[in-house]
Order: C-alpha cells, then sequence, then structure tokens
C-alpha cells in the first residue's frame, strides 16, 4: 500500500490470503446487514423502538476511534513503505509509534463497546429478547471479535517494528495486517448507521 | 499529495459527525436515510481507495469491494424503502 510508484497493479497489496479473509467476511456481513433490513422491515415498530434503548453517542465515538486508528495504521505502512537501506532503524520507529496509537484506540473501543454491552445486558437483553437485539448482538458481538483479533495482529505488527524487523525488501505482513484494520473499520462505517441511526 | 491521508481522515470524521447529527433528530426521514446511506458509500469507498490503497489496483481485484459495497448499500435501501404490504 501507499506505494511510491505512481503506476498501476493488477493486484491488490499485501498478501493475497488477507484478501480470501476479507471476501469471506464481506459476505457474511453482507448477510447479516441485509437479515438485518429485511427482518426490519417485518417490524418496523418494534425495531424502532428498541433501537432507542441504544446509546448512539457511544457508537458515535466507536466510529471516531476506529476511523482514526485507520489513520494512523496507513501512516504506518506510509513510513515503512517510504523507507530507503539508510533510514531502515528510523521508519520502523515511526511505524511502531503510529501503531501503538492505533493499538491504544483500538483498546479504547473495545472498552466502550464492554460498557455498551454491561448496560444492555444489566437491561436485561439477550439474543432472545427479540429480533432487533438479536441482530444487534450477533453484529456487534462478531465485529467486537473482529477488532480483538485486529489488535493482536497490530499488536505483533507493532512488536516487528520494535525489533526494526521491516526492511526495503520485506514488508508484506504490516500491509496485510493494515488490510484486515482497515477492513474492520469500513464494516463498522456500514454498521453504525445501520443500526444505531436509521429509523 | 503528501497530505492525502490527511484530508481523507477529516473527510471522514465529518461525514461522522454529519451521521451522528442527523441520528439525533428525532424524526429522521426518507430523505435522511437516503443522504445516510449515500454519505455511508462515500466513507467506505474513501477507506478502500486511500487507506487500502485499491485506488492503485486496476481490474476486478479494485472492483470486487466496491461491487459488494454498491449491492450491500442498494438492498438496505431496497428493504428501507420498499414499501410494506
Amino acid at each position: 500500500m501507499h506505494s511510491k510508484a505512481v503506476g498501476k497493479t493488477p493486484y491488490p497489496p499485501g498478501d493475497f490470503a488477507v484478501w480470501i479473509i476479507i471476501y469471506v467476511e464481506l459476505i457474511t456481513f453482507g448477510l447479516l446487514f441485509l437479515g438485518y433490513a429485511l427482518s426490519r422491515r417485518a417490524n418496523i415498530e418494534m425495531f424502532n423502538h428498541s433501537q432507542q434503548m441504544l446509546e448512539t453517542t457511544s457508537g458515535f465515538i466507536n466510529t471516531l476511534l476506529l476511523v482514526t486508528s485507520s489513520y494512523f495504521v496507513a501512516k504506518a505502512v506510509i513510513a515503512i513503505q517510504n523507507m530507503t537501506h539508510n533510514n531502515h532503524k528510523e521508519s520502523n520507529k515511526e511505524a511502531s509509534k503510529w501503531l501503538l496509537f492505533a493499538m491504544l484506540l483500538g483498546a479504547s473501543f473495545l472498552v466502550n463497546k464492554m460498557f455498551e454491552f454491561s448496560y444492555i445486558f444489566g437491561e436485561g437483553i439477550t439474543l432472545s429478547t427479540n429480533k432487533f437485539f438479536m441482530f444487534y448482538l450477533l453484529l456487534t458481538g462478531f465485529h467486537f471479535m473482529h477488532v480483538l483479533l485486529g489488535s493482536v495482529i497490530l499488536f505483533n505488527i507493532f512488536q516487528k517494528t520494535r525489533i526494526y524487523g521491516y526492511t526495503v525488501e520485506e514488508h508484506k505482513g504490516i500491509v496485510s495486517g493494515a488490510l484486515y484494520w482497515h477492513m474492520v473499520d469500513f464494516l463498522w462505517i456500514v454498521l453504525f448507521p445501520l443500526v444505531y441511526i436509521i429509523r | 499529495m503528501r497530505r492525502t491521508l490527511e484530508i481523507i481522515w477529516i473527510v471522514l470524521v465529518a461525514l461522522s459527525i454529519f451521521a451522528y447529527l442527523l441520528g439525533d433528530l428525532h424524526y429522521i426521514n426518507n430523505f435522511f436515510v437516503a443522504i445516510l446511506l449515500v454519505t455511508t458509500f462515500i466513507k467506505v469507498q474513501l477507506v478502500l481507495n486511500h487507506f487500502m490503497e485499491l485506488k492503485n489496483v486496476t481490474g476486478k481485484y479494485r472492483w470486487i469491494p466496491s461491487i459488494w459495497l454498491t449491492i450491500v448499500i442498494s438492498l438496505i435501501a431496497v428493504a428501507y424503502y420498499l414499501p410494506v404490504k
């Protein structure tokens, strides 16, 4: 990603395996989004009423956290891709700094979401309360697990930058990890208005 | 050119604030939902093109996520706007 080369390439950035994972996630989340939208048609009143129990501000804060952490990860990738043989250590250090910021925001997302879940569960809401909350818990719970996995991936990339592990020749790992994190970000960008706002 | 990522981030934050303010309205009508869906499409496309750098890719690998996005947003719109019997 963020190659200095101006020319276009027929292949996507990163390892192709991460794209296979992204395509599978797109299908899975796509079906859940559509399942939510179609189920809402069958009971609009109940969906609108249940949605009022959600804390929109919490969802909005989480949107800002993910969008900004995605930006930090993109900056980390640029730092590595602009690396030359002369500034190998400095580039890894810069990427490390951006990744640390991104991880802090990812962790903030998880903490904020746990507060939201604890409020929802405290109200006695479960998967079987109604269809709105079934989709809400499935979508946000499944997404939560992806943020968790994304955070583990970011931490591994971060560790590698700390030992100056990325080189001019080999830095596909950071690009692939970043792609996964961006996917987690844009899935939330669709999820937030769909579940929290549209009524 | 060097500030592209910063501009993209500012646009993403601005559109997110806009969506939040719309959500704060007591009554969201069909027009606002259309605006929300269009801004959601734009936000995801910005992430795909600039953060994931698909703008530098030609052919199917550039378009697969965009086609997914178009289908998902369009079907959400259909589910929302199609009259309920």
